[in-house]
């Protein structure tokens, strides 16, 4: 694992000193009257609550309501073909809450009831087969928790700083727990034939989104999934059926899935040719461009959840993660990068998930310029985004896992913004 | 759970195989992995040069020698300065290639897992110089006949070994024998894909000027009069000459690489809102127009249709390139990031997010950005 943000002693000595001032404050408090959520018989104290049957699926508390999906409506032309933006910097863990995944439909949400939908596979296989959902889940399961990122999470922020807060900077993100049958279970059903190399996999909703996906992709990692954090799929992320393509860009996990189909040459569809292609200063675009890169970002504090504790004990975490595996270090540096100090990773460690770090310090109420490094399982080390625009220009929408700077001035407010 | 004790059965066999034919089964298990190489190179009799060299008699080849591939300088170089194939040369360019010899043309990130390498070795050694299987194959045959022959058999008693089935082994031949078969009409009615090589086209036709007035009716509202799009809708026409600026205009004349994309996602999913709702004949006659509104055809009377749209090519095709990010100067595992002082004087701000003021609660006056994200 990794170092302990800071060395025992000194914590030691903090751990003291704090006491010692909790114990005069502690003493000053009692003299004076006492606060009334404790002095005073609160309602919630006296009056029964609602029974068990008031709420038959649970929601959280009326005073989380703030903690929904945004939207950017400038981005879009139009709510039916658009995104909205996972809350990060107000959850927790590594697993994020089904109903707080941000959406992404090309169509709206297609409403399929599971008696109605089929799966197909034709193309290059021994045979072409159509299964039910009932067909599908008598093959043997398996559980895995991987992340999902939008290729076009961060694309905003090419030029340079543009939106506040890491729901829109980084939002088009979540990670949670699959229930579903590995891909290759299936196409073994049909029988690949040897010519066949590439998968293609297709939606059945109004876009008919289609990708094409490299067979050993396919044979590899990839799920048929039906369920999310233990229950099915929501309807908004595919429901009843979706394709989970691990560590690869969110684009290629094919919701509402119907169709897939084995060829020997990708079909160069819409959305891996005019999108999800990446245009490189000379021109060029680069294409098939399918992992997700290392990346992290610090959730807390940032513009959305700034410091109103003042100076003192500050918790700082936030989210790594990478396509190509998991993430074996992640660092931190409170100004802009001058130096670093490793953070601790908290929870499981799982290949192409969320990974939680913490780094604890106390804040003397100067100004800060917080960023996170990332470090993956194979070595590769989260860039700057001068690093990735050096290489790329400016105009590559895609792909930008650039390391984010939040400047924290001495009241605590936090922007996103870029530094020399 | 039946399906089970026949892969027990099977994993006995494997075992049972391994234990007399190490080699034998390394190799059955090499031609597993071989799948992460397929896409660029060939074996057996048949194989010739791809995007990489067949590779045929690799094993004991000299480096940068298969006759009528285009190898880089390096590899060119590696080959004249004595480089010979063998397990010992191949282990570490397969788990590193551009670790071994910098320069090669194979954008390959390189085989992990040290045991996938040797198995990969070992198939690879079966094929002769030229395509036949070597002496040294004949062991890997009998189990994959086992095989077969194993998912007829009764399941396994209780000397079936604990171990997991290896995953070759639970692979094919084992059958759940769920889902049934699907119709041809079935197939025809979902399978409406179409390839820049024109399979999938329907047959059908339609010429410019029909084109025109079905625009209008279907497509015009979003994507205006002349193809510049309303609002942020997508442009379609216009932009050549603009993807070095500053400001790229991505069009189907200017950017996208194949036609086949403009007939297959129309076809799917336009208009939006009503998709599947045009004839094919509508949509050879749309996608005519829309080449004549990106100057590609410049006669109202030209007439698409399956019999020429593959033949057409878009101005930007020969523009896009494979995915080379691992060649960029940050993408290096390994490298030790600095902890230290590692950039001279304070930080100072170059650009606040404030500046543009498109913060979602706070854009009343907004001003869309550029770089949307389509």
């Amino acid at each position: 694992m990794t170092n302990s943000a800071r060395p025992g002693a000194a914590s030691r000595r903090a751990f003291l000193k704090g006491g010692l001032a909790a114990g005069a404050a502690l003493a000053a408090g009692s003299a004076a009257a006492g606060e009334q959520v404790i002095t005073e018989v609160q309602d919630w104290n006296r009056y029964s609550g609602e029974g068990v049957d008031a709420r038959p699926y649970g929601t959280p508390s009326q005073f989380e309501a703030h903690v929904v999906r945004k939207n950017v409506p400038w981005l879009t032309s139009d709510v039916v073909s658009s995104i909205n933006f996972t809350p990060l910097h107000e959850l927790e863990g590594i697993i994020t809450p089904s109903g707080l995944c941000f959406e992404r439909h090309h169509a709206g949400i297609a409403e399929i009831d599971p008696k109605d939908h089929r799966l197909m596979i034709n193309g290059m296989v021994e045979k072409p087969l159509v299964f039910t959902m009932a067909d599908i889940k008598r093959f043997p399961r398996e559980n895995k928790v991987y992340f999902l990122e939008c290729a076009a999470n961060s694309g905003m922020e090419w030029r340079g700083a543009q939106l506040n807060g890491c729901q829109f900077t980084h939002g088009m993100l979540h990670c949670v727990m699959y229930t579903g049958v590995r891909l290759k279970t299936l196409l073994e059903e049909a029988g690949v034939r040897p010519e066949g190399k590439w998968l293609l996999a297709e939606g059945a909703d109004a876009s008919s989104m289609t990708r094409s996906i490299p067979l050993d992709k396919a044979l590899d990692d990839c799920m048929v999934a039906f369920g999310m954090n233990g229950e099915a799929l929501r309807p908004e992320q595919g429901y009843p059926l979706r394709l989970v393509v691990p560590g690869f860009e969110g684009n290629m996990w094919i919701k509402w899935l119907r169709r897939l189909e084995i060829g020997d040459q990708p079909w160069q569809q819409r959305e891996e040719t005019s999108k999800y292609t990446d245009l490189l200063p000379s021109g060029k675009a680069r294409r098939f461009t399918f992992a997700m890169d290392v990346k992290s970002v610090i959730t807390n504090p940032s513009p959305q959840a700034p410091i109103t504790h003042g100076r003192g004990p500050l918790v700082v975490a936030g989210l790594a993660w990478s396509g190509n595996g998991t993430i074996k270090r992640v660092d931190v540096s409170i100004d802009g990068g001058r130096n670093w100090q490793t953070a601790r990773i908290d929870g499981p460690s799982l290949p192409k998930a969320l990974h939680r770090f913490y780094y604890e310090f106390d804040w003397d109420g100067s100004e800060l310029f917080l960023q996170s490094r990332a470090i993956d399982s194979d070595g590769i080390v989260q860039p700057t985004k001068d690093d990735l625009r050096a290489a790329r220009g400016s105009n590559s929408i895609y792909h930008n896992n650039g390391i984010q700077t939040w400047h924290v001035n001495k009241d605590g407010v936090i922007e996103n913004v870029e530094i020399s | 759970m039946s399906r089970f004790p026949e892969a027990g059965v099977l994993a006995a066999l494997f075992m049972g195989a391994a234990l007399g034919f190490a080699s034998a089964q390394d190799a059955a298990l090499g031609e597993a992995v071989f799948a992460k190489c397929k896409a660029c190179h060939a074996v057996g009799p048949d194989a010739k040069n791809k995007v990489g060299p067949h590779l045929n008699g690799i094993v004991g080849r000299p480096a940068g020698s298969a006759e009528g591939y285009k190898y880089s300088t390096a590899m060119a170089t590696k080959g004249a300065e004595g480089l010979v194939w063998d397990e010992a040369t191949l282990a570490p360019y397969l788990a590193d290639p551009k670790g071994m010899v910098k320069g090669t043309k194979m954008a390959f990130a390189g085989i992990k897992k040290p045991e996938e390498v040797s198995n990969l070795v070992a198939y690879l050694a079966t094929f002769a110089p030229d395509g036949s299987k070597t002496s040294a194959d004949a062991g890997a045959a009998a189990p994959s006949e086992k095989k077969a022959e194993a998912s007829s058999q009764t399941p396994a008693g209780p000397q079936a070994p604990v171990q997991p089935a290896p995953a070759a082994a639970r692979g094919e031949g084992l059958k759940f024998g769920l889902g049934r078969l699907a119709g041809e009409d079935e197939i025809a009615a979902w399978d409406i894909d179409v390839r820049p090589d024109g399979k999938g086209l329907p047959v059908g036709r339609g010429t410019v000027a029909t084109g025109m007035g079905i625009y209008d009716e279907n497509c015009a509202s979003c994507h205006g009069d002349f193809g510049e799009a309303v609002d942020r809708w997508p442009v379609l026409a216009g932009g050549q000459g603009t993807l070095q600026a500053d400001r790229p205009q991505k069009t189907i004349g200017s950017y996208w690489p194949y036609l086949s994309t403009v007939y297959d996602y129309v076809r799917r999913a336009m208009p939006f809102g009503n998709a599947r709702s045009l004839s094919n004949d509508d949509i050879y006659a749309l996608t005519a127009y829309i080449l004549y509104l990106n100057d590609v055809v410049d006669d109202e009377e030209f007439e698409l249709s399956n019999d020429n749209l593959a033949s057409i090519r878009l101005p930007n095709e020969a523009n896009f390139i494979e995915d080379d990010r691992s060649s960029e100067p940050h993408s290096r595992p390994g490298q030790e990031p600095c902890m230290k002082d590692c950039k001279p004087g304070k930080a100072e701000i170059t650009m606040h997010a404030a500046v543009l003021d498109v913060t979602p609660e706070d854009s009343e006056n907004d001003e869309a950005p550029a770089a949307g994200i389509e």
